[in-house]
């Protein structure tokens, strides 16, 4: 999912070469499952959200880069959505709660403990860092006023229950760069994009990715799958949504990697992309700053970093990262990344 | 004598703890059984169902006792269903919520059942060591794992066995397991095909039950009538096990074409159905609840997968769901019509999964500390049994293992877990030798 990692005010630079390489430079332990990322101040520093309930950070360009647990409050759940605003951040968890934190010290600065009734999977802010987006399982999309923690929207447009009767799941959301347009995709593969500048939050396109979801009415009788992350283009035409292809075995994440990229506003898709060879789900999308390619993360009980030319869908390159990747954090001169994943994290060259 | 033919055959011995209902000397079965005993064994049914025919008058019959056995196939976890674990590193992102019973707690992901929970024995100490997932089904199914030569009947063959009715025009033992992954059919093991389990995989109605569309209803009748008037004169003149097991076996089959509505949930009011849900599982409940008011004495309903190597969490966020929807709903509609004081409900799989969270978020196969469920007959409700240590690594407290959970199952039914069927010259208990039944959790 987006963060303000993105570059609010990006500056194109057509000429640049393209990557050709993904190389894993680093590898730093985490006690515990990270979820969520967030770049501080200077980008080297990372805030991880934990499967220990905590926010942690880590000075990747520290000669032994260790985190450090922020702060005394926590979570009472995996923290699974991270953003930050200025000298702020904003976590949102499986318990249904938001944390405004203190990012130099940890200090807890306001906390809603009941924002959704059901596990939050993902966060985004605006560029100017005035509104919060939180989707979850409620299946609801909220808009937070990032100053007073007051509740500005909450909108329910997605289906709560599978087509089989099964909960649903609200895995990902994304804001386009200048803030005007939401995404938000859920477990069966639905995209709603939204006018997000307006005060309604009116839906503008509806984006359909049936093959993100996989149901086996046969075998094992129930599903896995979904959307699980979302970037728009820099320029706010193309949408990338990531997930899993169909998967035979559901017991494992055995299926494609999948990602598709569509025109939003036309409702054309333009590329159907899946590897074979490095499986799982996308959990993390990012386009470079001049939307000629994009990185592509995620996994199965490895994980992956991918590079893939925007125009053509071609992949350009690749990597292996050695632990399920769930976020990644894009360095402003996109020449790295610091992947966060199960019990790891690393820093990326490309 | 009882046995029909050669020196195969079982029969009760008798012997027990307590007095047993359909017991036959032991000495006899002995002299009977004096050629030995081979391997393979498989029982002669006439045999037996003279033994059943005497005892048509027992007390477990009077109880009217019925099992409902909800197999979590695959292996369901216990930190996400009866023994969470929250704020631990192996409990998972999701809160225990307290229940209607002051003190046990159980997974978020239950909400239902946490209210119902005055009707349930949890046991959270299954200590039963199998991990993979034939061996381990084969194990919790039986109670016990096969010894070179002889393969046990499983829970629903014995249960059919013990509270079955001679004359029933229902099946004894229903099976539903529609997914096909990890598919077990069940065994009658010694006990014979008899009491081998109606098994439904393709379709929740049983296959070539209905009266066939070129014969008319009252031609069906005709000939079973014609069939019976004949049938009786016969065994009038020549009395033998065989010709009664036919006639049983004619009995049976009339009354397993008469109850094909019982599979049939178009049968149930609108609003029934709506309380089960629209869930595959959902209609399998229902029909378990029909068949049980009908007279089963045992259905096993298979709620596939929950083999969560990978997406635990999400799996069990949607499985948890249909269980908690489905058990909930069973559990009301079994009371409000009387029946839950007389029907065990059961939820176990083939084992648990691991503390430890994998890097596809899931969890794997683990036998050594998990948890199931007991609701209803014979059990004390509002009961948490046993103990995990305070990562779910390892059983603290009230170790039990499958012949224990087995005895335990048949105690809450009433019978006498010791009682032994007569192998040729062998006897065998009716739950592993040394089980004990766990009578914390009886009622």
């Amino acid at each position: 999912m987006p963060t303000d990692l993105e570059p609010s005010s990006p500056e194109p630079v057509a000429t640049a070469p393209l990557p050709t390489q993904v190389v894993v430079d680093a590898t730093y332990s985490l006690p515990g499952i990270a979820f969520c990322c967030a770049a501080g101040e200077p980008p080297t520093t990372i805030y991880a959200g934990l499967s220990d309930f905590a926010i942690h950070r880590i000075d990747t360009a520290a000669e032994k880069p260790q985190p450090i647990r922020l702060g005394e409050a926590s979570h009472d759940s995996y923290v699974t959505g991270l953003v930050r605003a200025g000298d702020r951040l904003i976590s949102g968890g499986y318990d249904g709660a938001l944390i405004w934190w203190n990012a130099a010290d940890g200090e807890q600065l306001r906390r809603i403990e009941t924002a959704h009734d059901k596990w939050i999977r993902g966060l985004a802010i605006t560029p100017d860092a005035t509104r919060l987006v939180s989707v979850a399982d409620d299946m609801r999309t909220k808009v937070w006023d990032v100053a007073t923690g007051e509740q500005i929207a909450d909108w329910g447009d997605h289906e709560v229950k599978t087509p089989q009767g099964y909960p649903s799941m609200l895995y990902a959301v994304a804001l386009s760069s200048d803030g005007q347009w939401l995404a938000t995709g859920d477990k069966t593969g639905e995209v709603l994009v939204r006018e997000f500048s307006g005060a309604a939050g009116s839906i503008v396109a509806r984006l359909q990715t049936p093959v993100m979801y996989t149901w086996d009415p046969r075998a094992r009788n129930h599903s896995i799958g979904g959307i699980r992350s979302l970037a728009f283009s820099n320029d706010g035409q193309s949408l990338a949504i990531g997930g899993m292809g169909k998967v035979n075995n559901i017991d494992h994440l055995e299926g494609p990697s999948r990602l598709e990229i569509f025109d939003w506003q036309a409702g054309v898709k333009l590329h159907e992309i899946e590897d074979t060879q490095f499986k799982g789900l996308v959990e993390a999308l990012r386009f470079a700053p001049d939307d000629r390619w994009l990185i592509a993360a995620g996994g199965d009980h490895s994980g992956f970093v991918s590079i893939y030319e925007v125009g053509e869908g071609k992949l350009l390159a690749q990597s292996k990262t050695g632990s399920h990747v769930h976020d990644i954090s894009l360095a402003p001169d996109a020449t790295s990344l610091v992947t966060v994943g199960h019990q790891q994290a690393t820093k990326v060259l490309l | 004598m009882f046995l029909s033919s050669g020196y195969r055959g079982i029969g009760d011995s008798g012997r027990s703890s307590q007095s047993s209902p359909v017991g036959v000397s032991r000495r006899g079965f002995l002299a009977a059984s004096a050629a030995g005993v081979g391997a393979n064994l498989v029982a002669d049914m006439s045999a037996i169902n003279g033994l059943r025919s005497a005892a048509m008058a027992s007390e477990l019959k009077r109880q009217d006792k019925r099992v409902i056995l909800l197999w979590l196939a695959g292996g369901a976890s216990q930190f996400e269903t009866w023994d969470p674990k929250p704020g631990t590193k192996t409990g998972g992102p999701f809160r225990a919520i307290p229940t209607n019973v002051s003190g046990i707690r159980i997974s978020e992901l239950l909400p239902g059942l946490a209210e119902r929970m005055q009707h349930t024995a949890i046991i959270r100490s299954l200590n039963t060591k199998i991990a993979d997932h034939g061996t381990a089904a084969a194990l919790m199914e039986c109670g016990r794992r096969d010894d070179p030569g002889i393969r046990y009947p499983d829970i629903g063959a014995v249960v059919a066995r013990e509270l079955g009715r001679l004359e029933s025009k229902v099946p004894d033992y229903v099976s539903l397991y529609t997914s096909t992954e990890g598919r077990r059919k069940g065994t009658s093991g010694f006990l014979g095909s008899r009491y081998a389990p109606m098994f439904l995989s393709e379709s929740m109605t049983p296959a070539n039950i209905l009266r066939s569309d070129s014969i008319t209803d009252i031609d069906h009748r005709d000939r079973a009538a014609l069939r019976e008037a004949m049938a009786k004169r016969f065994v009038a003149q020549s009395k033998s096990h065989s010709v009664d097991s036919q006639m049983s076996a004619y009995q049976r089959v009339h009354g397993l074409m008469a109850s094909a509505d019982l599979f049939d949930v178009e049968h149930e009011p609108a609003d029934v159905r709506a309380r089960y849900g629209p869930t595959q599982f959902g209609e399998q409940c229902l029909i378990a609840r029909r068949l049980v008011e009908a007279g089963v004495p045992f259905v096993k309903v298979a709620r596939a997968w929950w083999d969560s190597h990978g997406q635990n969490f999400e799996t069990h966020r949607e499985l948890c769901a249909d269980l908690d929807h489905c058990m909930s709903a069973l559990l009301d509609d079994l009371e409000q019509r009387g029946l839950l004081e007389n029907t065990l409900v059961i939820t176990l799989g083939e084992f648990g999964r691991t503390p430890s969270i994998n890097a596809s978020l899931g969890r794997d196969h683990f036998a050594n500390a998990w948890s199931c469920s007991l609701s209803g007959a014979g059990v004390r409700g509002g009961v948490a049994y046993g103990e995990t240590d305070a990562e779910g690594q390892t059983v603290v407290d009230g170790e039990a293992n499958a012949g224990d959970l087995f005895a335990t199952i048949l105690a809450a039914l009433g019978i006498d877990h010791e009682h032994e069927y007569m192998l040729g010259a062998r006897p065998i208990p009716l739950s592993d030798f040394g089980s004990r039944p766990i009578e914390a959790v009886l009622g």
